[in-house]
């Protein structure tokens, strides 16, 4: 381990390079992502959804071994299918009672882990890929899955910078949108299906864990801080971005699994921004007068 | 007077079940209508409704051509812990059918959120984080992001609800304020009829127990018999049946 070193990581960046960055630009889209799920108090929702990716995953392996390499057999196409079902699924539950949304994300969640070890007894010679799955245990990101990443974020992050207005008001006030005319049910489908696809791309890429807490954590610890939404959105997203290769830095550096390292540092930016936060609160109870004029 | 709302024999509910008998009335520019009745009523239902959130069980209602709402939630409608500040909450308020497309679409619009501020009075908290707000300036900051989208119809769920009477009657005040400066009508929900019953022009009263619904002038519905018996004479005028 003492060989280990922030000189030796540098040194070896080519090798570390693609899921280095990979973890970069997943973690920063999980973390802007993220503001939403936690807005919207669906927490559960990318928890649920990382284990049903994992399922669509690991049933795409199952094909593969049962009959045979093809297009349909690619693990992209397998997550993106479980995602899709599980978001039509909880759109069903739109405008019910809160209850009723847990317990469908619950439905999915015990799903998801289920079906995804129920699966992985069937193809054991493809068991490290199960485990980086459900752990983030990936230490090299291949070519295509990179290029999938890049594309995901590319697209994903357009689509957030143009209609984020309407996905904050579909988020902060459904109802206010409705009667606004603010067509809702198309953002929060769009809304939930781009959470969705960069839930399912992660999950492969990274996996289960670290995919839950870029989605949860680096939006706490920006709406800690942030004076509004968009503001916590981009604090997030550098937040997301950080721990994703913070984490992976820190898993070289340390000899730790990359999913849980990633997650670790998440939760301990956490920390620091809600230190941040009190003190901002506490500045602001001492001297009132710090308020910016309108 | 142009009609905002024609609601025709419009039965309100949850799927196919009613819970209140039909019920006819127009809203007209400038009016200020009232709906009372006791808790679980049917009040919210009603609104609900009429705002389009919930499909009528029968009946038709529509809205005049052009007609645009402005809706004020209660209290709760909003989470505390998601920041904003008060101009960031107005601001939210301007945008309307795909005008979330339009990057330019807020900045286009900045002069009617600084109306609306200065309207309710709140340009001095813009900086303000709206959590920490007194109940008074958090009801002023909601409507004011209604009016942002510069309504012609104003909705308010039991906007006086947190409020003790002092706080209530300024409210009342304001909304009369907005109402002549802005030729504004006003639909509002409340539980205390005798602030609203000097302030409205017309009033629905609904009580879903009695299966009891009435809808007209102020005066008229404020004396009927389900109404005088549950807030007492309040206007002082002939009862009626």
């Amino acid at each position: 381990m003492d060989d280990l070193t922030l000189q030796l990581f540098f040194d070896s960046w080519e090798l570390f390079k693609d899921p280095a960055v990979a973890a970069i630009l997943l973690g920063g889209l999980l973390g802007m992502l993220g503001v939403y799920v936690v807005i919207k108090r669906m927490v559960f929702f990318s928890a649920a959804l990382s284990q049903v990716a994992g399922l669509g995953v690991a049933s795409s392996f199952w094909v593969k071994v049962v009959f045979g390499a093809s297009w349909l057999t690619s693990p992209y196409l397998g997550a993106a299918t479980t995602c899709l079902v599980a978001v039509g699924y909880i759109m069903t539950q739109r405008g019910q009672a809160t209850a009723n949304r847990d317990s469908a994300l619950g439905l999915i969640f015990l799903l998801g882990s289920a079906g995804t070890l129920a699966v992985g007894t069937r193809i054991v010679q493809e068991v490290q890929d199960i485990e980086s799955l459900l752990f983030g245990s990936a230490v090299a990101v291949l070519p295509e899955d990179f290029n999938m990443v890049v594309f995901t974020v590319v697209v994903l992050g357009v689509l957030h910078l143009w209609w984020h207005r309407g996905f904050v008001v579909v988020s902060v006030d459904a109802d206010d949108a409705d009667v606004r005319g603010l067509k809702a049910t198309l953002l929060e489908w769009v809304l939930l299906l781009s959470l969705a696809a960069g839930i399912s791309v992660s999950t492969r890429v990274l996996g289960a864990l670290p995919t839950f807490a870029f989605s949860v954590l680096p939006a706490m610890g920006a709406l800690k801080i942030a004076p509004n939404v968009p503001r916590a959105m981009s604090i997030a997203t550098l937040l997301g971005a950080t721990a994703g290769f913070g984490g992976y830095l820190a898993a070289f550096l340390y000899q730790l699994p990359v999913g849980a390292s990633q997650t670790i540092v998440a939760a301990i930016l956490v920390v620091i921004c809600s230190g941040i936060g009190l003190v901002i609160t506490k500045s602001k109870k001492i001297n009132p007068s710090a308020q910016p004029a309108a | 007077m142009a009609t905002l709302i024609h609601a025709q024999a419009l039965a309100v509910g949850y799927g196919r079940k009613s819970i209140l008998p039909p019920v006819t009335f127009e809203v007209g520019e400038g009016e200020v209508w009232g709906i009372i009745g006791p808790n679980g009523s049917g009040k919210s239902t009603l609104l609900k409704s009429l705002l389009g959130l919930l499909r009528p069980v029968a009946g038709r209602l529509a809205l005049g051509e052009g007609v645009k709402l402005g809706y004020v939630p209660q209290r709760t409608g909003l989470d505390l812990a998601v920041p904003a500040r008060v101009v960031d909450v107005v601001r939210g308020g301007v945008d309307r059918g795909w005008s979330f497309l339009n990057p330019l679409y807020q900045k286009q619009h900045q002069p009617e959120v600084e109306r609306a501020m200065k309207d309710t009075h709140v340009t001095a908290l813009a900086h303000q984080q709206f959590s920490t707000l007194s109940e008074g300036q958090k009801q002023r900051v909601m409507i004011a992001r209604a009016l942002a989208g510069d309504p012609s119809l104003l909705v308010l769920d039991e906007p006086t609800s947190a409020m003790d009477a002092g706080a209530e009657r300024v409210m009342f005040e304001l909304l009369g304020e907005l109402r002549s400066t802005r030729d504004l009508a006003i639909l509002l929900v409340s539980h205390h009829l005798p602030v609203l019953g000097e302030f409205a022009t017309h009033a629905i009263y609904v009580d879903r127990d009695k299966s009891f619904i009435e809808s007209g002038d102020i005066q008229t519905v404020c004396a009927c018999d389900p109404c005088v018996a549950r807030y007492g004479n309040v206007l002082g005028g002939p009862k009626h049946g």
